[in-house]
């Protein structure tokens, strides 16, 4: 067979298999619609974990200044004024449910002229495991204090600060946890699928029968390498499109980088699923061996959680694992605009594992 | 050379201590259809499957067309066809992009319809393989088979679970394969099958041949040797008379 022959052969396994993945209802969700929930839920607690406080405040004072409060307060970002709440009893069951973070009190006499000028104190409740909601709340309050003394008394301010942004930008929660679940789409369509469909075509003999003609074991791989990264492309670019529209995803790497980048994430990983699957004669092999390699490496690839979070020895050992580089090299790129001569390193290791992996991948396959 | 298409000679396997094909030797002719019997467990997998090239032959050769089986395993590939005994087929995929892959496998491109259409799939060519009944599935895996024109088809036990009409279309279709100069081999346990299709039979029993002719000889030698069958004066079975109420056209 001349080498054309032989990559005509890739090519209709690839267009065909493609096609098929299209029919098949369960690996559709699992390669396009399981991402983009897990993307949409880690989305959504990293919105609420911006922050802001939950108070109610319970004005009892009749004056202007403490009207004035209250409007400012409710209009403030940081605070989240809960209006329904008009009553310390009312308050206390929220905040003891942690619904609320603190209750604001403005006394009765606050705002009331005293010495020609209007004075009071609001006082700042809340529960034990409050405290630290609790102090920068008074801190925030001081500061708006602060100001409206400066109005009243007109003493020199000898220190003061004030507050300018860089141009430098810095790695929101998000931008983390999106190159976490991008390694995560990876892991789930490189190594799931294989695993679960391989056995299932050895148990129906279909391998078998392939086996009979002169289909060779890599023309299998490449196949199914081509097919894994064009649905892997296409599901990340479906959580692409959902985190730049939904949750303001910053992107500053080129694109050109980034998309070779991923997909020999997306050929690396594979490896792993290939290996599992041809290894393994039935399902119940499978799941197990798989289970081992796949949690792990979930959790100390960086995920789900940042590795940083991890003690320094223990990022050491997991800087090595396949799915860390991947995971790394895409945050490099896409958040800190590095391309892909800056992140040797983690070519390299996806590199060195390619090789190992597919060497053990093309010994333990078996047709039947 | 003789006009042998296949010749094996002293094959064996072992599994462990047990041997399961003892030193075996036998010759297919070119267009003929020859028939391995034998009862469950008497080595006619494993001798298939190691001519086959899916199992490591122990010792002995076969050659097909001249070529060692054991030692050009991609060469033999290419020449041969094989028809498993219960063939499977991925779902979700239409049977003309199967035709499409293993004619891909061959390094060939093929016109899928028209292979379809000579087995009467031309209809079904868009639909899934699960979607056939036992007899079409039974016709578009022989099909697949031939995608490259083979010198050699090998079937093995191919109407197990048949009805009686599929069953004989299939024998139509194995004669007509012959007749485009197709070497078959087939295993079956069908003394009837081998009777109206094979040229020459070889009966195996515990890894060894024991008998090797054609049908007429063996039964031939068998009277010859004495035997003496209870005379029956029916000149028809129930098999005629299932045919005869039913018809002899083929369903689904």
């Amino acid at each position: 067979m001349s080498l054309r022959q032989k990559f005509l052969t890739v090519w209709v396994f690839f267009i065909v298999n493609l096609k098929r993945l299209f029919r098949d209802r369960m690996a559709l969700f699992f390669t396009f619609l399981f991402p983009l929930i897990f993307l949409f839920v880690f989305g959504a607690l990293n919105r609420s974990t911006s922050l802001s406080f939950k108070v109610a405040i319970i004005n009892e004072s009749q004056t202007i200044v403490a009207t004035e409060f209250v409007k400012n307060a409710t209009a403030n970002k940081i605070l989240k004024v809960n209006s329904e709440v008009k009553d310390f009893a009312h308050a206390n069951q929220l905040m003891s449910r942690g619904e609320l973070d603190a209750t604001i009190e403005l006394p009765k006499e606050f705002g009331e002229i005293k010495n020609g000028l209007p004075s009071g104190t609001a006082i700042v409740h809340y529960t034990q495991n409050n405290e630290q909601a609790a102090q920068t709340i008074t801190s925030i309050l001081d500061t708006q204090f602060q100001e409206i003394n400066a109005k009243f008394t007109r003493m020199p301010k000898p220190f003061s600060v004030t507050r300018e942004q860089n141009n430098e930008h810095s790695l929101s929660t998000f931008d983390y946890t999106f190159t976490g679940l991008l390694g995560f789409a990876i892991l789930g369509a490189g190594i799931f699928g294989p695993m679960n469909y391989f056995p299932e075509l050895k148990k129906m003999g279909i391998l078998r029968r392939l086996h009979t003609t002169p289909l060779r074991v890599w023309q299998y791989f490449l196949s199914a390498m081509l097919g894994n990264s064009v649905s892997g492309l296409l599901s990340i670019a479906l959580m692409f499109i959902v985190a730049l529209i939904v949750f303001d995803l910053k992107v500053i790497g080129s694109y050109l980088s980034l998309v070779p980048f991923l997909v020999f994430g997306i050929v690396l990983i594979l490896g792993i699923g290939l290996a599992l699957g041809g290894w393994a004669k039935n399902e119940r092999q499978a799941a197990p061996l798989g289970n081992i390699i796949v949690f792990p490496m979930m959790f100390l690839s960086g995920t789900f959680f940042p590795r940083f979070l991890m003690p320094e020895w223990l990022q050491g050992i997991t800087f090595y694992i396949p799915l860390t580089p991947v995971i790394d090299g895409a945050r490099m790129i896409m958040a800190e605009g590095k391309n892909l001569i800056d992140i040797w390193p983690q070519l390299g290791i996806m590199a060195v594992w390619l090789v190992v992996i597919y060497v053990i991948a093309f010994r333990v396959f078996r047709w039947e | 050379m003789s006009n042998n298409i296949l010749e094996v000679s002293k094959l064996t396997k072992k599994y462990g201590r047990k041997t399961v094909v003892k030193g075996i030797s036998f010759e297919v002719r070119e267009g003929e259809i020859f028939g391995i019997l034998g009862p469950n467990g008497a080595g006619k997998t494993t001798t298939l499957e190691m001519i086959e090239t899916l199992r490591p032959i122990d010792s002995g050769t076969a050659l097909i067309d001249g070529i060692d089986v054991s030692k050009e395993q991609y060469k033999i590939r290419s020449i041969i066809g094989v028809q498993p005994q219960s063939p499977g087929f991925q779902d979700k995929t239409k049977l003309t992009e199967l035709i499409d892959m293993f004619a891909a496998s061959y390094g060939k491109k093929v016109d899928a319809r028209s292979i379809l259409d000579q087995v009467d799939l031309g209809d079904r060519a868009n639909s899934f393989v699960e979607n056939l009944s036992g007899g079409q599935k039974q016709r578009f895996s022989i099909v697949t088979a031939l995608v490259h024109n083979p010198r050699v088809f090998f079937l093995d036990e191919p109407t197990t679970g048949l009805d009686p009409q599929a069953r004989r279309n299939l024998w139509k279709l194995i004669k007509q394969i012959r007749k485009k100069g197709i070497s078959v081999i087939i295993t079956t346990h069908y003394m009837d099958e081998a009777e109206v299709l094979c040229d020459r039979i070889a009966i195996m029993d515990r890894g060894e041949i024991i008998a090797l002719d054609t049908p007429k000889k063996l039964i031939k030698d068998l009277l010859n040797r004495g035997f003496k069958k209870r005379q029956h004066v029916e000149q028809a079975n129930l098999e005629d008379v299932f045919l005869d109420l039913t018809g002899k056209e083929l369903r689904g």
